[in-house]
């Protein structure tokens, strides 16, 4: 997948700047994404294109148990994100939506807003293309590729299910 | 068998399928509760697919994070004006009814912060394993219980099947030996560890807190210790079941009685770390040399002690920023420094002993000129309780306002919250830039210091109001 780089520099985003409590009992993701990211830039819901790439430092998605965070994102059209490490909990969540999350120690400092990237999870790379470079990023557990494929956790699991009863 | 921690003798008690290379384990479920604002979606996954919930009987719902704390108007309901909160309220009824779930609602007397019911009822017990759509779930730990809080994907999931898929955590061992000193509190002491071993200090770790000053504390302390393990990054935090534990959970409604809980509570002594077992890390903190506690930061772990000067050479550029957005410069020091707002609330401080140690500051002071004071109960019981011993009218005599109970201000989604500049002492959890209002800007302290800040108007040592 293809994307324009926008960037997070500061570490630590954590759900409540991602998607503030006050918009949490928002019905919808397309509503929700007109507050993504607004603890950090008011204006970012208002810029963002469909298929962007965050590029974010470390422990993005710390914080609060609060997957309208994953939910924002994705309502916004956003790609994927790609941090040098998240947050357990919307680390988790976002697999869980089948959301591409990427932990990628490079990227941060080698990318400037508006590149051209793409994600290469075949290689593991995340190229830049604007730039011509490629960092390698943190590989995917086969459990989680799995989910990703899938497209989230309760399909995985239905899919799981479904197999074993038919076994 | 070879010596076990706490931890580990829960987890291998509730393995479905154990971990391998290639996927995470299964884990069994004893108790999930519920709230309004990390559900609604977890229910909708449920319908769409025509499923179930597995066992409605080991799943307990209440209302919290959403709800309004003024008083109820003529028809004796509180009114709630948002109109997303009433939706979400409203679908927590609607799925506790259509799926069979058990709600402390909006018109019941034992409804409250989840983290504080849970408890309360007698539904939290040692040895078991407890989720909830909430990262302070680790609360429950206090009880020598495996809980942590997960994802609304996840909630479907627990919903659904009444088990979890996990990979296992390392082990923690936090050892704090010594007495606090008076005015010195388990908030302090879980400021202090966070500000020692950093945000990320827990991260992928169970903690185990042992010592002296875990075990002579009450289980209402217990619980503020463990609220804040996931403030460090850890997965969750735990104090062994001992006869502290049981004396607790004595005669409250879903709790064993008599013979039963004589047997129970043997059962739970036992699932005390053995002697010899082995933590992954060990860290060591000692309980008599800690000061009052006060954040400076916009995270927990940017603590100090309450005489003591921000650090001046902290790591760039998270300090310079949250020292910005805080209005601070480094070597400043916070006492006597002028506050707005005092939050005497949330899951981590809002139970019967907080409001008596708030109380007993305030009672026969007046709240300071110009600042707002919010007391705002963990539950309904809190409340009742509360008031039968008169504190509610301290609070009031004193100039505070005494609310209903709800998650408040420590999350700001009700409408309670600081205005932008606004500082605030407030004895919840987390101080993330914004999190209490846009702009607003959090002293993260203990009721005692909290209350402190109410009279005297800026940030005060306790201790001195003590003597």
């Amino acid at each position: 997948m293809r994307g324009r780089a926008h960037l997070f520099r500061q570490p630590r985003i954590t759900t409540d700047a991602i998607l503030p409590s006050r918009h949490a009992g928002i019905e919808g993701e397309r509503q929700l994404a007109g507050h993504v990211m607004e603890g950090v830039d008011p204006a970012f819901a208002a810029r963002v294109q469909k298929g962007d790439i965050l590029v974010a430092g470390d422990e993005f998605g710390a914080g609060a148990a609060r997957e309208q965070a994953v939910w924002a994102l994705r309502g916004a059209r956003v790609g994927a994100v790609i941090a040098r490490s998240f947050g357990r909990g919307f680390y988790r969540d976002a697999l869980n939506n089948g959301f591409l999350v990427v932990e990628c120690a490079a990227a941060l400092d080698r990318v400037e807003d508006g590149d051209l990237l793409e994600i290469d999870l075949r290689e593991g790379l995340v190229k830049n293309l604007t730039k011509g470079e490629a960092f390698k990023f943190a590989p995917f557990t086969p459990f989680a590729m799995e989910i990703l494929e899938a497209g989230g956790l309760l399909p995985y699991v239905l899919r799981q299910t479904t197999g074993a009863s038919s076994a | 068998m070879a010596a076990r921690t706490l931890f580990e003798k829960i987890w291998d008690a509730h393995l479905v399928r154990p971990e391998t290379d290639q996927t995470p384990a299964i884990l069994y479920v004893d108790l999930h509760l519920i709230h309004e604002v990390t559900s609604p979606q977890a229910f909708a996954m449920l319908r769409e697919r025509g499923l179930e919930v597995r066992r409605p009987d080991k799943t307990i719902a209440t209302v919290d994070h959403s709800v309004p704390t003024v008083p109820p108007g003529p028809d004796g309901r509180i009114p709630i004006d948002d109109p997303d909160a009433a939706a979400q309220i409203a679908m927590l009824e609607t799925n506790c009814r259509g799926f069979g779930v058990r709600l402390y609602g909006m018109d019941s007397d034992r409804r409250g912060i989840v983290h504080v019911v849970g408890p309360e009822l007698g539904l939290t017990q040692p040895g078991m394993t407890i989720v909830c759509g909430d990262s302070h779930t680790s609360t429950h730990g206090a009880f020598g219980a495996l809980a942590f809080g997960i994802g609304t994907t996840e909630v479907g999931h627990v919903l659904t099947t009444q088990c979890l898929l996990q990979s296992k955590p390392k082990t923690l061992a936090i050892r704090a030996e010594g007495r606090l000193h008076k005015g010195v509190v388990a908030k302090d002491l879980i400021l202090a560890i966070i500000a020692k071993i950093g945000v990320g200090g827990g991260t992928g770790h169970v903690v185990e807190y042992a010592g002296a000053a875990f075990r002579s504390m009450s289980m209402e302390e217990r619980m503020t210790i463990c609220n804040m393990s996931i403030e460090a990054g850890a997965r969750a935090g735990m104090v062994a079941p001992d006869d502290t534990t049981a004396q607790y959970l004595a005669g409250r409604p879903y709790a064993p009685e008599g013979a039963a809980l004589e047997k129970e509570a043997r059962r739970w002594r036992a699932l005390a770390t053995d002697d010899g077992a082995r933590f992954d890390r060990e860290v060591t903190i000692d309980a008599a040399a800690l000061e009052p506690m006060i954040t400076w930061g916009t995270n927990p772990g940017m603590a100090i002690g309450v005489r003591g000067a921000i650090p001046e050479d902290g790591p760039q550029p998270t300090t310079d920023k949250a020292l910005s957005y805080m209005g601070l410069r480094p070597g400043q020091r916070l006492l006597g420094h002028p506050i707005n707002v005092v939050f005497i609330g949330s899951c981590t401080n809002a139970r019967i002993s907080d409001l008596r140690q708030a109380a007993g500051l305030m009672k026969g002071r007046k709240v300071a000129e110009g600042v707002r004071v919010m007391v705002v109960p963990g539950s309904q019981a809190v409340k009742q309780q509360a008031e039968s011993e008169g504190l509610d009218r301290v609070f009031r005599d004193a100039g505070a306002d005494w609310r209903q109970p709800g998650c408040s201000m420590c999350i700001a989604m009700n409408g309670d919250q600081l205005r932008p500049g606004e500082y605030g002492v407030s004895t919840s959890n987390r101080n993330f830039e914004g999190r209490q209002g846009p702009g607003g800007r959090t002293f993260l302290a203990s009721p005692l210091t909290a209350a402190a800040a109410a009279v005297t108007g800026k940030i005060t040592d306790v201790r001195e109001m003590l003597r």
